[in-house]
């Protein structure tokens, strides 16, 4: 090969890789970007002819933003002396969420196949997906964990229940609206018959969550919770995590045999 | 039918299994002997607010109201003060078991008029 030959061929590689460049970015840009409705509103889900959900929490339990501490992937401390970092409790629930670490989750509802609630499904992996149904106005949460199960944001504008008239569920009754790029709901209506985060946690019938639903990036869904429940927290306190896009189904898994 | 027995067997392993939230809330019943002979059934209805840990026993027509109860998380003991209709002063000194429990149990000594019985109460589902 002579030495133009060679300088020929280097000045064709050079002009294809910097004809990709601007390609490469563009598509780069377009994976990062969260994904709108034409009329900009944050679209939570898939887009057309994508198949994706979300998964892998980064968060493995409920603790109080700012807080950190060891645990292992069941929300076990890794030291229990870090118990009454993780959330302002009442004397009764920091022992009880004591109890509960002690025992190795002994009584954990989720072993006999009782659903996680919420927000306890927000950090058990298994696959989530957040259906807008803009033409009923409501947004619907699709678990891949637990018993498969499902919860209802309604979007409508209607006010937020009387809690003395709710039938209390494992998901609350949930109000929602979109405010800016986020969606915030506000959840009241818990019954008592699991435990609302893995690790033991204990709330009581007058838990209050607020959560705010952002996805700053097409790959990344931020989760952000507001627990209110007097009877069992002194105050206030907020927990957040992420969330990761998979591509795929949500995988198909039940708990059947009582042992899960 | 051995379908059917499995469901019923899930839904009642479930139930057994079931949490709340507040250890005391709910209802509780035991008995202790009776004066004449037999036994006298205990109803006592705790309901927890966030601050205050309210009761009232043996709810109807003869009711009345724990006039103090105390839970201590450090050994789960429970404290119980109240006054019977007939002006009696009544006490429960006891130990909360089984907290992982729906039907968990308080076991103690349940002292009336000067009396005093051993009473094991579980909490109702």
């Amino acid at each position: 090969m002579t030495i133009r030959k060679l300088v020929g061929a280097a000045a064709a590689v050079a002009t294809l890789a910097v004809m990709a460049l601007p390609a490469a970015s563009q598509a780069s840009e377009k994976a990062a970007a969260t994904p709108r409705y034409p009329d900009g509103v944050v679209r939570f889900d898939r887009m057309p002819n994508e198949k994706g959900y979300w998964d892998n929490p980064t968060a493995v339990s409920l603790v109080e933003e700012g807080v950190r501490v060891e645990m292992d992937k069941n929300g076990k401390l890794r030291n229990l002396a870090d118990a009454k970092k993780v959330a302002p409790f009442q004397p009764w629930a920091l022992a009880l969420y004591e109890y509960r670490q002690k025992n190795n989750f002994a009584d954990d509802p989720m072993k006999v196949c009782i659903g996680p609630g919420n927000p306890r499904m927000m950090h058990t992996p298994g696959g989530l997906r957040i259906i807008q149904d803009r033409n009923y106005e409501r947004a619907y949460l699709l678990f891949g964990a637990g018993n498969h199960g499902w919860r209802t944001i309604y979007m409508d504008g209607r006010e937020p229940p009387n809690p003395e008239e709710v039938t209390l569920t494992f998901y609350g009754l949930s109000v929602g609206k979109m405010q800016g790029d986020a969606l915030v709901a506000e959840s009241i209506g818990f019954n008592t018959r699991f435990w609302f985060s893995n690790g033991g946690l204990p709330h009581t019938e007058a838990l209050h969550l607020t959560e705010r639903i952002t996805r700053p990036s097409h790959d990344v869904l931020h989760y952000e919770v507001t627990i209110n429940d007097p009877r069992t927290y002194t105050r206030p306190w907020k927990a957040s995590w992420d969330f990761h896009w998979v591509s795929g189904d949500v995988p198909t898994q039940f708990c059947e045999d009582g042992r899960k | 039918m051995r379908a059917l027995l499995a469901a019923v067997l899930l839904a009642a392993a479930a139930l057994a299994n079931a949490q709340e939230g507040y250890p005391l809330d709910g209802t509780w019943r035991g008995e202790h002997p009776a004066a004449g002979g037999g036994t006298s059934t205990v109803v006592i209805v705790f309901e927890w607010d966030g601050q205050k840990l309210n009761g009232v026993v043996n709810p109807g027509p003869e009711q009345f109201q724990v006039t103090n109860v105390e839970l201590i998380p450090d050994g789960w003991k429970v404290k119980i003060a109240a006054k019977s209709k007939t002006g009696q002063a009544i006490s429960y000194d006891a130990v909360l078991s089984d907290i992982g429990k729906y039907d968990r149990h308080l076991n103690g000594t349940w002292t009336e008029g000067g009396t005093k019985y051993n009473v094991r109460m579980t909490r109702e589902h």
